[in-house]
């Protein structure tokens, strides 16, 4: 045999070991899901050293109370919503912790120019995507394993419905998440992405509730997204109605003396099944909206 | 292995970015062994071609051929990993994440790629030995300097030992020491087998290394050829020299003396004619004919006369840079070509 057919058999041989279509998709995925664990880890254990952070400030918030006679409440549900109050910003902080850079960071940073050649936007956002997802998702698990370890302390039973809860938190964190994915695909830095995120959801979105609110709006606002954070907390005990009315002077008394009132809505949650289509959709068109994006900026800047 | 077997082919080229031609119709093959040069100034369509090639860019117009598994293919959606598995690309200056290390960040790369995992550590070793950078294989690339990123940057493209390699400016930005080792890297990748193309827009750091030299202008392919062919065609050349003690404080009176006893021997014309003098490395250029025998007698003068002569030369960037020069003079912007 020569030495150019060895060769040969050899360049064969190392193609027939190389996975290509689906396989290779997979394991571009794969190891990219390694790749972010690795480089995400310390931001996990500073998230995780922050939840948990929350939980001890709750818990001695409570302690605190029952010190000064205040009674434990009787439903187990109500002492678990006691730790959710903040629930909704640590979402919202740890969403833009793992996501805020996913896009926006090979742009800002000009990695891009390394790591375009070797997989593609698809695969690699999919990766990250999943890996940092994770580590978001274990964050919260590990949220609602404190509570869930506090009331059967308390209790010495750890309601169901806390892991219902659980479910929706890990849908909402899903929204959040891909909804500052979106914002990573548009803004041009990581730090410009997550302020833009936080002010969007921890300001204009309540700015926009209390304004509809006051202008005597009285549908649902399923548009805004914090507002589905709601069926975290109220899937345990829904209420009936979802909303609640405010009464409030709005004009000087009549001739009988008494005060015009108008009344407003004020919605708490929406439905279970409105809440799971609703943040279903929004996520698909955030990750749609975010990879559509992402493909444009390759194809102008990188 | 045959070294006339083509490895890429671009066949008429072109990339638009709204009413702009980026890359307009550029055709040219590059062989197996071989290292080409991709000469041009800054915006001259360089990187807009290397990102089609990597598939980064979809092409206007023209088609990409690549060799893979002893076959030439057009370039398309559906081969493309197949293909591209076979090229290493470092496009423009390579930015890293700081907080990995250089063993992880090519560790993922090779497994992107396929490289065999059981061979993976070895494989990391002996592309960081090869640029020196062994001992800091463990160490965060955030802490290291520009010219240890770029050397990163540069084996994170040969870590699954693909045929070619497409290196776009990887001297930009470096200090001479550096630029150097860059070089010489580059060299022992063509000693390896390998072929390389290299874009630049430094002309003596592509003359140095080049077999063919392509030069690109406004977008335009205006020249590909060897370096040799390409001089033929330059004609004209310039001379370097440096004296012993070189006249500080009456430098242009100093030329002007130059300018009557060179000028008649450079073989041209008077008004085409120039001698500069460069203050910070203390070398007289002279523009001549590029004739050898022009170059002798001008040696023999300046002798003569009893100049103390440090150093004589004709720098092979020298020829390249009149014959760009030359090809584009319909063009009046040139662009940063140093």
């Amino acid at each position: 045999m020569t030495l150019e057919s060895e060769q040969i058999k050899t360049d064969i041989i190392e193609i027939e070991n190389k996975k290509f279509g689906l396989k290779r998709d997979i394991s571009q995925i794969i190891n990219t899901i390694n790749f972010e664990s690795r480089r995400f880890f310390k931001n996990f254990i500073l998230i995780i050293l922050i939840f948990l952070g929350i939980f001890i400030i709750s818990l001695i918030v409570q302690e605190l109370q029952y010190a000064q006679d205040v009674p434990l409440p009787n439903d187990p549900i109500e002492y678990i919503n006691s730790y959710l109050g903040m629930f909704g910003f640590m979402v919202i902080l740890s969403a833009a912790g793992f996501a805020g850079s996913i896009i926006a960071e090979d742009f800002h940073r000009q990695t891009g120019n390394l790591i375009f050649p070797k997989i593609s936007k698809f695969k690699l956002l999919i990766g990250r995507l999943i890996s940092r997802y994770s580590f978001n998702a274990i964050c919260v698990s590990f949220y609602y394993i404190l509570i869930g370890s506090i009331t059967f302390i308390k209790y010495e039973e750890i309601p169901i419905e806390l892991w219902g809860s659980m479910g929706w938190a890990f849908l909402y964190t899903f929204m959040i998440f891909t909804f500052i994915t979106f914002m990573s695909s548009i803004m041009k830095s990581t730090a410009i992405s997550i302020i833009v995120s936080v002010l969007f959801l921890l300001i204009v979105f309540n700015m926009i509730s209390s304004i509809l609110l006051f202008t005597g709006v009285r549908i649902e606002p399923l548009y805004i997204l914090t507002y589905y954070e709601g069926i975290i907390r109220y899937s345990m005990a829904m209420p009936k109605p979802r909303y609640t009315e405010i009464n409030i002077p709005t004009g000087p008394s009549g001739d009988n003396g008494e005060m015009q009132t108008t009344t407003f809505l004020q919605w708490i949650t929406p439905s279970e099944i409105v809440a799971f289509i609703g943040m279903l959709i929004y996520s698909i068109l955030f990750i749609t909206l975010a990879y559509f994006l992402y493909r444009r900026r390759q194809s102008k800047n990188v | 292995m045959n070294n006339q077997e083509i490895l890429i082919e671009l066949k008429n080229l072109t990339k638009k970015f709204g009413h702009f031609y980026a890359v307009k119709s550029v055709s040219l093959e590059i062989k197996r062994g071989e290292i080409v040069g991709f000469l041009g100034p800054n915006g001259a369509g360089k990187t807009t071609t290397m990102k089609m090639i990597a598939n980064l860019l979809t092409p206007n117009a023209g088609e990409i051929w690549i060799r893979s598994n002893g076959e030439i293919q057009k370039l398309t959606r559906k081969n493309r990993d197949v293909l591209l598995d076979n090229i290493g690309f470092l496009i423009e200056i390579p930015a890293f994440y700081g907080k990995v290390t250089p063993k992880e960040i090519l560790k993922y790369f090779a497994k992107l790629k396929g490289y065999p995992r059981q061979k993976l550590n070895e494989r990391i070793d002996t592309v960081l030995k090869m640029v020196g950078l062994l001992e800091w294989k463990d160490k965060k690339i955030g802490t290291f300097s520009k010219g240890m990123k770029q050397k990163i940057g540069i084996v994170s493209a040969i870590i699954h030992d693909p045929d070619i390699i497409i290196l776009d400016e990887p001297q930009t930005g470096l200090d001479p020491t550096a630029r150097k080792e860059v070089r010489d890297f580059i060299l022992n990748l063509k000693k390896m087998g390998k072929t390389v193309f290299l874009s630049s827009h430094l002309l003596y750091e592509i003359s140095e290394v080049a077999d063919r030299i392509a030069i690109i202008h406004h977008g335009q392919l205006i020249a590909f050829d060897t370096l040799d062919n390409l001089e033929e065609r330059a004609k004209k050349s310039v001379i370097h020299f440096e004296l012993l003690n070189p006249p500080n404080n009456y430098i242009d009176e100093f030329i002007e003396k130059l300018k009557k006893i060179i000028i008649p021997l450079t073989g041209i014309a008077e008004e085409q004619s120039w001698i500069k003098f460069d203050n910070d490395t203390k070398i007289f250029q002279v523009f001549f004919n590029g004739n050898p025998k022009n170059q002798t007698e001008i040696l023999k003068i300046l002798l003569n006369k009893g100049y103390e002569i440090l150093e004589f030369s004709v720098p092979k960037a020298g020829l390249l840079e009149n014959l760009f020069i030359e090809l584009t003079r319909t063009n009046k912007t040139g662009g940063d070509f140093k």
